[in-house]
């Protein structure tokens, strides 16, 4: 438990030094005030300060919290990284094979995966979700959701 | 007088068809995303915002807020019939609510929660049209060593309430800014923390950053455990007795003043809102020990104070240009995308815009208390979708409002990665909303800081030449430093 709250609060310090190196090399000053470097470095070493003042109050007996089981099981762990295993994939492919079959996948993937959805039901919802969704954003509200780059299926309308 | 004058002027514009229907669009979607559980007002603000894309910038705002505070309205429903609250403002009226519902009173007591929202809200309303004037006068009048001062009061009151963590919420605060940092310098115009990629140049974006944080990260809490249907407690009448309308006179008063005051207040949030309302109304009531057994005066108070809390935290936004809360920083995101800056020069520049969304509350309002009280029956019906079908239409429709900010799947990636960071920093008990609000503050407050620096020639001394922000620099030292006095005379962690 406190090993957690470390690694975060080493976390933090090590996020801090990137922020303060990469500050470095930016102008700290120049002859009409400050520079693009002059913010950030201050504020990483705020983090660093107060992220090795944290570390220093958890790994102290006084600071310590409450012993509780902080991550679920495995079979939650497992939801959690299909959810967003599924949001990369939509990511990833979105553009090459477009956002209706895409959305219709992962929709199709969640709701019958994890939510243990009837096949009926999953059909409907994923097929609103994709083309309904694709038509309203692109036809009615003016904000077009990606197309397929790939011909055969640009050929289909997807 | 100008105040009454400049609010019919925006009764004719909030009164038009077109803005009518964004009204009504934004309090019926406010009131579902306050009934379903699992998506709070922060992210559906975010979530909501590419919908406006299209809209005029009047029209887009008057739906947003109208979602915001309908989000108030809508999370009392779930709190009453379910013991879940839809947001977390409605969360202490569970306690007395959830126990006349269990009674056969949740009728009456969704009828008074409503009631007494409309009235929070309206009044907290009518505060906002007073204050404007005086308001926007006095912040005319501020140059960069003013503004700089006031971020930073408003800053530190955020991490001074932030209570046990205040050491995590500043540690938040500054993530916030350095997000902020990503993309062009505002000053120069060079790139910062850019590595090179072109998706960076232009920042993060703060619609896929809250949207992962407050949404993603909800459903991949939820997603802990196995999905699981709810079931609501049965409706009955929604006509309250004489005697409940009678309790819940003073009740509302009070939450209306608690709520109104608190809303002005940054960092402040509507749970705590509604949270004081409740120990004041058991306070003052004759029979503290019938608290927990379901009182309609533990309804009537809190959730007229949420509202009138909703509506109060537009006034330091309109005003001052400084947002209160988290989900008023993405409204205040969402006036800067629609090219409006919120402040004393939007009365000043687009008066019609600034006066028809104000005169909008009152018609939001209005919508809102006839959507509540005839309609509940279609709100607890929504309940009946099953959370295992509904986490994937959620999922759908954070994909298409990240993707469609600036049509990049980048975005969507952007989103992914701090809903896990979100989940993360939730599970580490790390306070969220201070990363909202410097993401969005953090920019104005650089620019702020570093042109008073340029005037100075680098001295910091500018900021002691001016009374203004001087005073309001000690004032946020002040609250910064008083909690280290409370820690040092404890001698125990308030700093974990």
């Amino acid at each position: 438990m406190q090993r957690i709250y470390q690694a975060a609060a080493l976390g933090f310090i090590g996020l801090s030094a990137f922020v303060v190196w990469e500050s470095w090399n930016l102008e700290y000053y120049t002859t009409l005030g400050p520079g693009p470097g002059f913010f950030p470095l201050w504020l990483g070493v705020a983090m660093g300060g107060l992220s090795l003042v944290w570390l220093v109050r958890i790994s102290g007996r006084s600071g310590m919290p409450k012993d509780v089981a902080l991550f679920p099981q495995r079979a939650g762990i497992v939801r959690i990284l299909s959810i967003l295993a599924a949001l990369v994939v939509m990511a990833g492919l979105m553009n090459l094979l477009g956002f209706q079959l895409m959305m219709f996948l992962f929709l199709v993937f969640l709701l019958m995966g994890l939510g243990r959805q009837a096949f009926w039901v999953t059909l409907v919802v994923a097929l609103l979700g994709s083309v309904g969704l694709f038509h309203l954003f692109g036809g009615y509200l003016d904000v077009p959701l990606p197309v397929a780059t790939v011909k055969l299926l640009a050929n289909l309308g997807l | 007088m100008d105040a009454i004058q400049n609010l019919f002027m925006g009764f004719t514009v909030a009164l038009t068809p077109q803005n009518l229907l964004f009204a009504f669009l934004g309090s019926v979607l406010g009131t579902l995303i306050g009934v379903l559980p699992g998506i709070g007002p922060v992210a559906g603000v975010a979530m909501l915002i590419p919908l406006t894309f299209q809209m005029t910038p009047t029209g887009a705002i008057i739906m947003l807020t109208a979602l915001f505070y309908g989000t108030q309205y809508g999370g009392t429903i779930t709190s009453v019939l379910l013991n879940v609250p839809g947001e977390a403002a409605s969360a202490i009226t569970c306690i007395e609510g959830y126990e006349m519902a269990k009674q056969g009173r949740g009728g009456a007591a969704l009828a008074i929660a409503a009631i007494g929202s409309f009235i929070g809200g309206t009044i907290a309303t009518i505060a906002l049209v007073l204050a404007a004037g005086p308001l926007t006068r006095w912040a005319l009048e501020f140059g960069p060593v003013e503004f700089f001062a006031l971020i930073m009061l408003g800053l530190s009151l955020l991490m001074g309430l932030a209570g046990k963590s205040m050491i995590k919420a500043l540690m938040m605060g500054i993530l916030g800014m350095l997000l902020a940092m990503v993309g062009m310098d505002p000053v120069r115009g060079l790139p910062r923390f850019t590595f090179g990629r072109m998706e960076l140049m232009d920042g993060i974006g703060f619609v896929p950053v809250i949207m992962g944080l407050f949404g993603l990260a909800e459903v991949l809490e939820n997603a802990e455990k196995q999905f699981a249907q709810v079931f609501a407690a049965k409706m009955s009448s929604i006509i309250p007795s004489r005697k409940e309308i009678r309790d819940s006179v003073g009740p509302i008063l009070r939450g209306t003043v608690i709520g109104t005051l608190l809303g002005l207040v940054p960092g402040m949030t509507g749970s705590a809102s509604s949270f004081l309302s409740y120990i004041a109304e058991r306070k003052v009531s004759k029979y503290p020990e019938r608290f927990g057994t379901g009182v309609i005066e533990g309804v009537a108070g809190p959730e007229t104070a949420n509202n009138a809390h909703a509506n109060g935290a537009l006034i330091p936004l309109f005003t001052l240009g400084i947002p209160a809360s988290p989900t008023v920083a993405v409204i205040m995101g969402a006036f800067m995308m629609h090219g409006l800056i919120p402040g004393p020069f939007l009365f000043k520049e687009h008066p019609d815009v600034a006066w028809g969304v104000i005169a909008s509350f009152y018609v939001g309002n209005v919508i809102l208390l006839i959507l509540n009280l005839p309609l509940v029956g279609i709100w607890v019906k929504i309940l009946k979708i099953p959370y295992g079908l509904l986490f994937g239409v959620i999922l759908a429709f954070m994909v298409v409002g990240a993707y469609s900010v600036s049509n990049s799947a980048f975005d969507v990636l952007v989103m992914t990665l701090f809903g896990l960071i979100g989940y993360l920093l939730r599970k580490l008990d790390f306070p969220l909303a201070p990363i909202v609000l410097t993401l969005i503050l953090g920019p104005m407050m650089e620019r702020s800081l570093r042109q008073s620096l340029d005037m100075s020639q680098g001295s910091l001394g500018i900021f002691l030449q001016s009374p203004i922000a001087l005073v309001l620099l000690a004032l946020a030292a002040l609250i910064l430093i008083a909690p280290a006095f409370k820690l040092f005379r404890r001698g125990k962690g308030i700093l974990n």
